[in-house]
């Protein structure tokens, strides 16, 4: 589903963001991203998504060669791709609901499908009474659940969220991951980019850990700290 | 991939009613650049009309000595009438009694000159009505050797000072219109620039989702063409009021603005340039939000 090989990433003043990356990613498989700040978590995420491009190295996304991807057929790329954020980046203007059908408005959805499938969806996510809410007035974990049910919505090939909770307490973030897991069950690749120790120790997935651009370690059914 | 009619339409509403201030900023714009706009352009049809009658009115004299005679006068007639379909549009002979007539108004108030002269004094003269002003001194020439002919007179410097000022007038209000219409692109792209900046959220959202370029910049193109097409509508309803209004005050006025009447735009001049403004305020506005919400669509 995500395969990586060789791949570089230096920015501007030398920093080197990924070098010689190279992994594969499984079908259906959940990943957790490990390692500190500045170890690539988010270069390789934005390179997936294509709003960045390697220096070197090639990378396929569903199948996709990304590189070589024309610059107009990137929206095809992003819709195999659900996003989910530290930040939600929901709309603040348009309820829950609308934020939801927004992800499907956009790609052309006809209306009797986004009528159909965005109360399914907000359902999955077990907001169904709150659709008519403006994000202002959810809470942070019900925000991360609009976020999770826009990026789900279009039914990804993979969904990948970066540190879905960063901004949220232990108990929310319980709830969190229970979603994450329920969509991974439906056959979507899911890929998480995360500092909570508690969460990938508890989880035990398969653990990809970045450090200075290089893989440190890539073991199944893995923890957040070293290998005992 | 499809696109969803009902869903630019509902966006186009919603953003321009969510941005109404940005929106009619932008519409009012237009409004007044296209109004200043579409004034020089009347003033410049108005001053083509003016030009082609005051052209139209010049004329030069051809003096005849006083004791010319009947052949010479002759003559000289039938030289005009040659000249006449393509140089000379009309021309009309003053007769001495006319003449003296003519010369005893004009000094009316001086005595001693009006009755200086009699009837056998006073030269007769043609009045020439050339078919181009810049013709006049090329008319004026054929005539100066001839027999019996005394002197040729033209209102030369008049019709050249006349030529000269209407061509700069002209160059000059394509100029403000020009420059008006620039500054009115520039502020419409700022405008929509400023709207989009404002949403720079949402197309960062839109993109993130998998929308396509095209699917994000309709909406605001269509929002740029009806801000564009609306604030066209208002300045033309201006001009059109505005012509009215110095219509009746010119036709209302006693005869000695009749200069001015010479200046009137007709109705079809005012239907041209309004359609010319709806064109330009469209194009300026669909173009103008293409280009704004260009580089927010870069990754």
């Amino acid at each position: 589903m995500i395969r990586l090989r060789n791949v570089s990433k230096v920015y501007k003043g030398n920093v080197v963001a990924l070098n010689e990356l190279s992994l594969d990613i499984a079908k259906q498989e959940f990943v957790f991203l490990v390692g500190p700040t500045g170890s690539g978590k988010s270069t390789l995420i934005r390179l997936l998504l294509k709003e960045d491009k390697p220096d070197s190295g090639r990378i396929w996304v569903a199948g996709k060669d990304v590189a070589q991807l024309s610059s107009w057929k990137v929206p095809l790329l992003r819709r195999n791709i659900g996003c989910v954020f530290q930040d939600f980046k929901l709309l603040p203007n348009k309820t829950a609901y609308e934020n939801v059908a927004f992800a499907q408005e956009v790609i052309g959805r006809p209306a009797h499908v986004i009528r159909q499938q965005v109360p399914a969806v907000l359902d999955l996510v077990g907001l169904s009474k709150k659709a008519d809410n403006l994000p202002s007035e959810l809470s942070g974990g019900e925000q991360q659940r609009v976020s999770i049910a826009r990026a789900f919505v279009n039914r990804p090939l993979i969904l990948l969220a970066d540190e879905p909770t960063g901004n949220l307490d232990p108990s929310t973030s319980v709830g969190i991951m229970r979603l994450l897991d329920r969509i991974n069950r439906t056959g979507t690749t899911v890929v998480m980019a995360t500092h909570d120790s508690s969460i990938v120790d508890t989880m035990r997935r398969r653990v990809i850990e970045l450090g200075k651009g290089t893989l440190v370690r890539d073991q199944e059914r893995g923890v957040y700290g070293a290998v005992t | 991939m499809s696109v969803n009619l009902a869903y630019v339409a509902r966006e186009t509403v919603t953003n321009l009613r969510r941005n109404l201030s940005m929106a009619s900023a932008a519409l009012l714009t237009v409004a007044v650049s296209l109004t200043l706009v579409g004034g020089a352009l009347l003033v410049k049809r108005g001053v083509d009309r003016a030009t082609v009658q005051w052209k139209g009115n010049v004329e030069l004299s051809i003096f005849m000595k006083a004791d010319a005679s009947e052949g010479e006068t002759a003559a000289v007639r039938r030289q005009l009438d040659t000249m006449k379909p393509a140089q000379v549009k009309s021309y009309r002979y003053v007769a001495k009694p006319e003449a003296l007539a003519e010369f005893r108004e004009i000094f009316a108030n001086e005595p001693d000159l009006r009755d200086s002269l009699g009837i056998d004094e006073i030269p007769p003269s043609f009045r020439v009505v050339p078919r181009q002003a810049e013709q006049t001194r090329l008319i004026g020439e054929r005539f100066e050797n001839t027999a019996g002919i005394f002197r040729v007179s033209y209102a030369q410097e008049e019709v050249e000072a006349l030529v000269s000022v209407t061509n700069f007038l002209q160059v000059m209000l394509w100029g403000v219109a020009i420059v008006l219409l620039a500054a009115a692109s520039l502020l419409i792209l700022n405008t929509i620039r400023m709207a989009i900046f404002a949403r720079r959220r949402e197309v960062a959202v839109m993109k993130l989702v998998g929308a396509t370029n095209w699917f994000i910049r309709i909406p605001f193109m269509l929002e740029g063409l009806l801000q564009g097409f609306a604030g066209a509508a208002v300045a033309y309803g201006i001009v059109w009021i505005g012509r009215g209004i110095i219509e009746s005050r010119i036709n209302g006025a006693e005869n000695d603005v009749a200069l001015f009447k010479q200046f009137l735009v007709t109705p079809g001049d005012v239907a041209g340039t309004g359609i010319l403004l709806l064109l330009v305020g469209i194009f300026v506005g669909t173009i103008g939000s293409a280009l704004a919400v260009r580089r927010f669509l870069d990754v």
